[in-house]
């Protein structure tokens, strides 16, 4: 008997059931799609690792002259299973040609590997293990040929020294000791034939670089030898881990996307659950007059939505598999991901959105017990809300009757509009803060979170900077040199450098190996704290919040500094925001004696007149030719290459709009067309007194335009807040930074973006209020 | 008396299960002004897809409706929607109205929507409320569909048909719905209105109400089977009871 009551309404009910079954599927999608893009994401890595036979410990050796460091190492007692391998630097892309033309395409310095020496497991693109590399071949990773025009076999000239050595790609290189942002290392792999006339160069040893990979060793034996050799840095695989940040920070803004679509789709799912159940509260009502207990109707309806939550999840599940894909594109490229588990996750998460919808279920027809057979029959009948008047007078009303029509069903169901409402908002947000993140992380307010006081063009060549890293001391001759230049050549302006040592900080007991940075050069724009103030003297610093944590300090505190063989005694004055982490800062100009340099952001130039945008592309042209380099950018530039998350950002901003777009649609025919189902006698009857077709479309579709252009107002009002606070999380993840204000393209935001989601909402519900043409004046005859 | 509605070899065919079903059948009608005709007839006759096809809401499968001049076949649907909203007027069984609008709401909403309507929103409200003076609902005027009884509503139903002053009424089981006084009440209304000239065609299944009528068409199987002229009730010598037993003694004779 029940089961010919269940298959007479999943027949009857057709729209709705087709409806309900479309956001199970979407439900189901989204939650197979998301955790499945979770789990590769966070279990991802250590897979790869655990692929790569990454070692426990990595002890990095770097150092400007030959050292004993790894010898040193060798002879510790805990180290008995390791590899070791050497590396090659070449100083940068200009020292390789493709086709006849110098790279340009990345900054850093390119560690040349051997294949025969490697600590880990190295993969080529199709996730092949790479055994050996051919004479005359080279592997590289994603950084060396990122926006590069290059294709398995393409020669590249490698020019170092007096050596001009023909390499043909052989492919990508997975290295997991590479990390993958823009501004790592780019690694390329070679024959160790191919590496040993290298290493022949005088050029090729900048620095004398050294890995070991060691299994079971002593870390604190480890780290001990490395606290008495600066040239020493101890790894572990939590801090490789750290160098697929963007990986990662693109894996949680997808997640929580995924979050957002899931409440979305829940949402709708409960709303349309709870909406369909109401409307058979009649015929619950009939059922109960007749005797049936209300356990045995309430089975009914589980049924019912179980058989279409399975079928519904096991489609979505399908249809996850393409869209994880999609989600693991960019992740997928950089490293080896496993997916023997995600198809089990798939189908749990799938079973997962088959359990909620049985609880909505059972929390939709809790009323059954409550309600008699009579108020049941009455309810399902009329549907009304009690004790509630209309909000609008038509007799009182200056807009047009369609119009007035919309409005008034907007505000009689407040309850559904603002789900609705809310919903889109949530989806415009999905595209604006992306937008936001994307621009603020490419814009040059952001300067002073590179230590960097405010300039117009930047000089990277590595070449340049290349005294600097054996003695900062050199900056000021190099900034000499550059300001001279700009005077002979009619472009006066003043230079400043930025750059970092490494160093010993001590408080209390308490020792930790931190990064001094010092602004060197002309300028009167001076960088920012966040709290307390910038160190006037020389015995001031400033720390970021990493530093102040490492050493267990305050503003206030005094710390001891060893920079070389030097020690210092600093009062911490500030808390100070940027994108490295654990940085003590120090005066402006502090004189840190002959010490190599750790890392820069190179020269910035601020030419003299405050010269207009065309000006300074004029004078940045002019000095790359002065200079014989490409390595000169805009303050812009300069910042999207250190922020390469912004490129990220922007490819998941357009996968968003498409997401968004769909989602946006799909809800709006599933919702238009359940209340054309529910709405079908009102219809009839407007129809039967005479309203013409077109108003009804109309009138249906300028509700669902309402409730847009009010999802617009309010995604508006909560974007900048909502975008600062979600921009400091991230900002935070990357580096010390707090305080980030977020920038944004107002036409885009404010404009485009809202327009769209108009634009789509207005042609869907439109599309789908064309329906309503099907329903004739002489159905109000059939109404039941 | 001139003739407001004609339909000549009206035919209405359902297609259910492969299976054709033809539910009027080659029906000859003519309403003229100020006629109040009553439409019985056992249940599945026809009568509610007669005053559907009649009135424009359904098509007829054959022949044609003549609408105050105009056959009703050949106008599109915006023109039959206008047709509708501007010469004609319904009334329910069940008292459809639009759930998220207050009474009076509803009854001025056809008036709104009307194009050939000059008047301002605040004289068509005011119109509005003037019928629901004269039925004796202006005291529920601003409150919502359900909190009004049947009666009240079925008034406020009449009220709506009212408001463009229509040439004609369309009323399909107008009291079905209601119990005795208030159907008395509605009748009288429909009686009223019928009186200062407008023409209604009524289907019902109650001898009480259609005795109130001047003509009453008798439907068997889709076919008008009998037709019986009663006159208007208002100037008729005879009492309700005794039109009420000729028509019952009637509709005996034709099986019902």
């Amino acid at each position: 008997m029940f089961r010919r009551i269940l298959k007479k309404d999943l027949k009857r009910k057709k729209t709705m059931n087709i409806v309900l079954l479309l956001f199970v599927i979407l439900c189901s999608m989204f939650a197979a799609a998301s955790v499945n893009n979770i789990i590769a994401v966070t279990g991802g890595i250590e897979h790869y690792f655990e692929l790569a036979e990454m070692p426990d410990v990595v002890v990095e050796i770097e150092s400007y002259s030959e050292t004993d460091a790894a010898e040193k190492i060798l002879a510790l007692p805990s180290v008995k299973d390791y590899k070791m391998t050497r590396a090659l630097l070449i100083m940068g892309s200009k020292n390789f040609s493709l086709d006849g033309e110098e790279l340009k395409n990345f900054i850093a310095p390119v560690v040349v590997l051997p294949d025969s020496e490697l600590i880990i497991n190295c993969f080529d693109g199709g996730n092949r293990k790479i055994e050996s590399v051919d004479d005359g071949s080279f592997y590289a990773s994603a950084v060396f040929t990122r926006n590069l025009d290059i294709e398995e076999g393409d020669e590249v000239v490698l020019n170092v020294g007096g050596l001009s050595l023909p390499l043909r790609y052989a492919g990508q290189l997975k290295y997991a000791q590479a990390g993958t942002e823009e501004s790592s290392d780019p690694f390329i792999l070679v024959n160790s034939g191919d590496y040993a006339r290298i290493d022949e160069e005088e050029d090729a040893h900048v620095m004398f670089l050294r890995d070991i990979g060691i299994n079971n060793a002593d870390l604190d034996e480890l780290e001990a030898a490395a606290e008495e050799d600066d040239s020493i840095t101890v790894r572990t695989r939590d801090s490789y881990r750290e160098g697929f940040l963007y990986d990662m920070i693109a894996a949680y803004v997808m997640m929580a996307i995924s979050i957002m679509l899931l409440v979305t789709v829940f949402v709708v799912l409960k709303f349309s659950i709870g909406f369909t159940i109401a409307e058979d509260f009649r015929e619950i009502g009939v059922m109960k007059a007749v005797g049936i207990d209300n356990w045995s109707i309430r089975r009914l309806y589980m049924i019912k939505y179980m058989a279409i939550a399975v079928v519904g999840a096991l489609i979505g599940f399908a249809c996850s598999l393409p869209l994880t894909d999609l989600m693991l594109e960019t992740v997928s490229k950089n490293m080896v991901l496993g997916g023997e588990h995600s198809s089990l996750m798939g189908l749990l998460s799938s079973a997962g959105v088959v359990a909620v919808i049985l609880l909505f279920c059972y929390l939709s027809t809790r009323r059954v017990k409550k309600l008699s057979p009579i108020d049941a029959v009455r309810s399902g009948q009329t549907g009304e809300r009690f004790k509630k008047r209309s909000l609008l007078k038509l007799g009182r009303s200056r807009l047009p009757s369609t119009g007035f029509l919309a409005f008034n069903d907007v505000l009689s169901a407040p309850k559904q509009f603002c789900i609705i409402t809310l919903v889109f908002a949530l989806n415009l947000l999905m595209i604006t803060t992306m937008s936001v993140f994307s621009l603020t992380l490419r814009d040059e307010s952001i300067h002073q979170f590179f230590d960097i006081p405010e300039s117009d063009a930047c000089i990277l060549e590595p070449m340049m900077l290349r005294d600097m890293l054996i003695d900062q001391s050199s900056a000021e001759k190099t900034i000499e040199d550059t300001e001279k230049l700009l005077r002979e050549n009619d472009m006066p302006g003043s230079c400043t450098i930025t750059l970092f040592v490494r160093g010993k900080a001590f408080k209390d007991g308490t020792q930790a190996k931190l990064r001094f940075g010092v602004l060197k050069g002309h300028t009167e724009d001076k960088l920012t704290v966040d709290e307390g103030s910038l160190p006037q003297k020389d015995d001031e610093v400033m720390l970021t919040v990493s530093a102040m944590e490492e050493l267990g300090a305050e503003i206030g505190d005094r710390i001891t500094a060893q920079i070389g063989d030097r020690e210092y005694e600093f009062i911490i004055t500030g808390r100070h925001s940027t994108f490295q982490s654990k940085v003590v800062f120090l005066n402006k100009d502090f004189d840190m004696g002959s010490v190599p340099s750790n890392g820069t952001v190179g020269v910035q130039i601020k030419f003299d007149g405050d010269p207009d945008r065309e000006q300074v592309e004029k004078n940045i042209e002019r000095l790359r030719e002065l200079m014989d380099t490409d390595k000169v950018f805009t303050i812009s530039e300069m910042i999207k290459s250190f922020t390469g998350i912004s490129d990220m950002l922007d490819a998941i901003k357009q996968m968003m709009i498409i997401i968004t777009v769909i989602v946006t649609a799909m809800i709006a025919v599933l919702m238009e067309r359940s209340f054309i189902s529910k709405e079908k006698s009102e219809i009839a009857l407007m129809k039967a007194v005479g309203v013409s077709s077109g108003s009804i479309i109309a009138q249906h579709t300028l509700r669902f335009v309402i409730v847009s252009l009010l999802a617009c107002v309010i995604s508006g009002a909560v974007l900048m807040p909502l975008s600062d606070l979600l921009m400091n999380r991230i900002c935070l993840l990357i580096g010390d930074v707090s305080g980030i204000k977020c920038v944004f393209d107002p036409i885009e935001v404010f404009v485009i973006a809202p327009l769209l989601l108009v634009g789509v909402t207005a042609a869907s519900s439109f599309l789908t209020a064309l329906y309503t043409r099907t329903i004739k004046a002489s159905d109000t005859a059939s109404i039941e | 008396m001139n003739t407001v509605l004609q339909a000549k070899g009206l035919c209405k065919t359902y297609i259910v299960n492969k299976r054709q079903n033809n539910v009027l059948k080659n029906i000859d009608l003519e309403i003229s002004e100020g006629e109040m005709v009553a439409v019985m007839g056992p249940s599945g006759s026809g009568k509610s897809t007669l005053l559907y096809c009649v009135s424009g809401m359904d098509r007829a499968t054959a022949g044609e409706v003549i609408f105050n001049g105009r056959e009703t076949a050949k106008l599109t649907d915006k023109e039959l929607s206008r047709l509708r909203l501007d010469e004609m007027g319904f009334i329910f069984q069940q008292m459809y109205m639009m759930k998220n609008l207050s009474v009076l709401d509803n009854i001025i909403l056809p008036a709104v929507k009307s194009k050939k309507n000059t008047e301002t929103r605040r004289q068509t409200e005011e119109r509005g409320l003037q019928l629901c003076r004269r039925l004796g609902i202006d005291d529920v005027g601003g409150n919502d569909i359900n909190e009004v009884s049947g009666g009240q509503l079925q008034r406020a139903c009449i009220a709506r048909s009212m408001i463009n002053s229509p040439k004609m009424i369309f009323a399909d089981e107008p009291t079905g719905a209601l119990n005795r006084s208030s159907s008395d009440e509605v009748m009288n209304e429909l009686l009223s209105l019928n009186r200062d000239g407008t023409t209604i065609m009524c289907v019902t299944h109650d001898p009480k109400v259609a005795a109130k009528c001047s003509r009453v068409l008798y439907l068997v199987d889709g076919g008008i089977m009998g037709e019986k002229e009663l006159g208007h009730f208002e100037d008729s010598e005879k009492s309700l009871r005794d039109r009420e037993r000729d028509l019952n003694n009637w509709l005996m004779e034709q099986g019902w």
